[in-house]
């Protein structure tokens, strides 16, 4: 059994897949399937695309005229309205033309003004959608699947790698992580979680033997003006960040579930963004604002050193 | 900390059966031809109890006993394409009822064919498949040659699935020619050479009711036409045309604790002969671990008699038939199936019984002397190309 290694960049970050495989044209095929399938999506949903499906949507905005949509994406919309509602309407997929006011490399804060011109565009409640068509209904109005498809790629990737019989892999797109571990003789895939303030430190380490991990930090972008620190999560309601945890990472049968969960997490104030991941019945790590780890999984941060060399032997063959 | 096992949250249970809608959850996104070749062989025996002596008269009391060897070959052809070559040999040996007399104190006896007949069966089976992106089509090419009798069919079938992908239409259509010409042995038969033909039409739907369960529904329509009397039973003159219906419906629920599904199934079955049934079958598919399932099953069959069935006939009548096998009765099927992965190797192990009374079943009737109990045990070895 050969151990295969692929590395590309697609949803706007570097993607990694490994896997393990006894037969070299298989796997050949196997990278090129995964790829392709990441690429598939990423064509579809990224608003960068003039061509995607997204964009599509973005321009029919106010026109009148609704977009058919295929089933795979009446789902990924339904299952962002769970979000909406699950998150008390923290999670919007319009709320992304906040970004034309919030620009986080400028070290400027926006106006209160800009926001106000904004928040009338934003409100998921607003969309009118069913199974077959989609239809924004005021000019400007944005939506961005950018929350949930990176954590859907990562599992359609694993189903293709499992439904190809490859019975270990580790689909990882850019944190978002998914993993096939069938079989008796498959040994579980040990990986890191991310230090929210040094990124190449491990806080915890996770065996993974099915299922999907997600994170989502508040810590990769963010604005400090006058001793204040400005997060890029924003709340959709006010348009200025909300003051929460700083990292949440969630273990579950899918990255998708993982990272909905995650992120609904990060979109709460802290204390009840806490009571909310101990309620929802999944492994997790939260670290807050003052860097302190809560959660089921906090506790294997302990024995860090130990367990990253079981990491290494685990991910390097 | 978090709460484990069945005490989920609702958030947790509205995000995954949401996100559980996506296609890459839903198994095959597009029907698919199988990723590897598979070839089998398989070995089963059924074996008839002996006919109570207290319900016979003379003649042997040995009841058939089939012995039968299949081999099975499934290869993906093309992208979009598979075959199926399906081979069976079957030997039989043993006596079958030929009438039913009175005994001195009034009972109906049975009366078996006297010397043991030998017949043996070759069954060649062909299929090719096509498989598009909502769903895929068959021929079926069916050859079956016995001592006695012939037959040749061939069969349609396709599949749809609705663009939600939780939905699945299917159809089908058969139609087969059959040739009779008894062996010519101690019994007298009812015809030198016969034939007839068979032609049948099935719709179903399927649904995906949820991440657990399905439910499904089937509606089938069989005409037979031509030489429908048994060649080898004395008392036997049936119509030369036989329209037969079935509803049949049926529930899959998997079941996470156990690690188990649930399959229970039911059919209807009506006829212009006034033969009805109702089949309840009932099996627990338990899987230990990844590579064993076992699976015990249970079916309950009960049939009413046909219009011109009865233990002693009228051979004044214009159709009047003896054969158990129109009778009204009930019977009671229970096995135990193992299946255990092994590598590329798949075992399969299964046994059953299978009894019949008369008063066990839900028809008025006149208990047949003739029902028969058995045993079939079967083994099987199957190889995955991988």
């Amino acid at each position: 059994m050969a151990g295969f290694e692929h590395c590309f960049k697609a949803m706007g970050g570097p993607c990694r897949l490994r896997f393990d495989c006894a037969d070299e044209a298989l796997a050949q095929r196997a990278l090129e399937a995964v790829e392709a399938e990441v690429l598939r999506l990423e064509h579809k949903y990224s608003r960068y695309r003039a061509d995607s499906l997204t964009s599509q949507i973005n321009r029919a905005a106010g026109t009148g005229a609704a977009v058919a949509i295929d089933q795979e994406t009446a789902a990924l919309l339904g299952f962002a309205e769970t979000l909406w509602e699950q998150s008390g309407g923290m999670f919007d997929l319009t709320a992304g033309i906040l970004r034309r006011a919030w620009d986080f490399k400028s070290g400027q804060l926006p106006t209160q003004t800009r926001i106000d011109e904004l928040l009338p565009l934003i409100g998921w409640q607003r969309v009118q959608w069913d199974q077959h068509s989609i239809h924004l209904p005021l000019r400007g109005m944005e939506i961005d699947f950018g929350g949930c498809v990176k954590e859907y790629a990562s599992d359609s990737a694993a189903t293709l790698l499992a439904g190809l019989g490859i019975e270990r892999a580790l689909v990882d797109l850019a944190g978002d992580m998914a993993v096939v571990a069938e079989g008796a003789a498959a040994r579980p895939w040990t990986v890191g979680i991310r230090h929210p303030s040094q990124p190449e430190q491990a806080i915890a380490w996770v065996q993974l033997t099915r299922g999907g991990l997600a994170s989502s930090g508040d810590y990769a972008r963010c604005l400090l003006v006058e001793g204040r620190r400005y997060g890029h999560i924003l709340n959709p309601a006010s348009g200025w960040p909300v003051q929460g945890l700083s990292a949440v990472s969630v273990l579950a049968p899918q990255c998708l579930v993982a990272g909905g969960s995650a992120t609904i997490a990060l979109l709460k104030p802290e204390a009840e963004a806490l009571q909310w991941l101990g309620e929802l019945g999944l492994p997790w790590l939260a670290v807050d604002s003052q860097l302190v780890c809560h959660g089921s999984l906090a506790d294997t941060s302990a024995n860090m050193s130990a367990r990253h060399s079981i990491s290494q032997e685990g991910n390097t063959e | 900390m978090s709460r484990r096992g069945s005490d989920k949250s609702s958030a947790l249970l509205a995000l995954t059966s949401s996100a559980l809608l996506l296609p890459a959850y839903q198994g095959a996104r597009a029907d698919a031809p199988p990723e590897f070749m598979e070839a089998g062989m398989r070995y089963s025996k059924y074996e008839e109890d002996n006919t109570q002596g207290k319900k016979t008269f003379g003649g042997s009391s040995q009841r058939y006993d089939i012995d039968a060897a299949q081999f099975h070959l499934l290869a993906p052809v093309a992208d979009n394409w598979a075959f199926a070559l399906d081979v069976q040999w079957e030997d039989m040996s043993g006596a079958s009822p030929w009438f039913v007399g009175e005994s001195a104190s009034g009972e109906p006896k049975v009366i078996m064919s006297g010397a043991s007949i030998e017949d043996t069966r070759t069954e060649v089976s062909v299929t090719t498949r096509y498989y598009y992106d909502r769903g895929n089509a068959g021929v079926n090419y069916v050859r079956s040659d016995e001592d006695d009798y012939d037959s040749n069919a061939l069969a349609l079938d396709g599949a749809f699935n609705s663009s939600d992908g939780l939905t699945t239409y299917g159809g089908a259509l058969s139609f087969s020619a059959d040739d009779i010409e008894p062996t010519q042995g101690s019994v007298p038969t009812n015809t030198l050479k016969n034939d007839k033909d068979i032609s049948s039409a099935w719709i179903g739907v399927s649904r995906i009711i949820s991440t657990r369960s399905l439910l499904r529904f089937g509606l089938s329509f069989t005409y037979r036409d031509g030489f429908l009397t048994d060649p080898y039973k004395l008392n036997d003159n049936r119509p030369d045309e036989r329209k037969e219906w079935t509803i049949s419906t049926g529930y899959r629920h998997f079941f996470d604790a156990p690690n188990a599904a649930l399959h229970a199934d039911y059919r209807y079955f009506d006829d212009d002969w006034g033969v009805g049934s109702h089949t309840l079958d009932l099996a627990w598919y338990q899987n230990l671990g990844d590579l064993t399932q076992l699976i015990p099953y249970a079916r309950y069959y009960s049939q009413g008699q046909a219009d011109f069935f009865g233990n002693l006939v009228d051979l004044s009548d214009r159709y009047y038939s003896q054969d158990y096998r129109l009778s009204s009765f009930g019977a009671i099927t229970v096995g135990l199936r193992l299946r255990q992965e092994l590598g590329n190797w798949v075992v399969n192990l299964s046994g059953e019984r299978y009894r019949t009374d008369e008063s066990w079943g839900v028809y008025n009737g006149d208990e047949s002397p003739a029902l028969v109990d058995y045993w079939r045990y079967s083994f099987g070895l199957d190889y995955i190309f991988r």
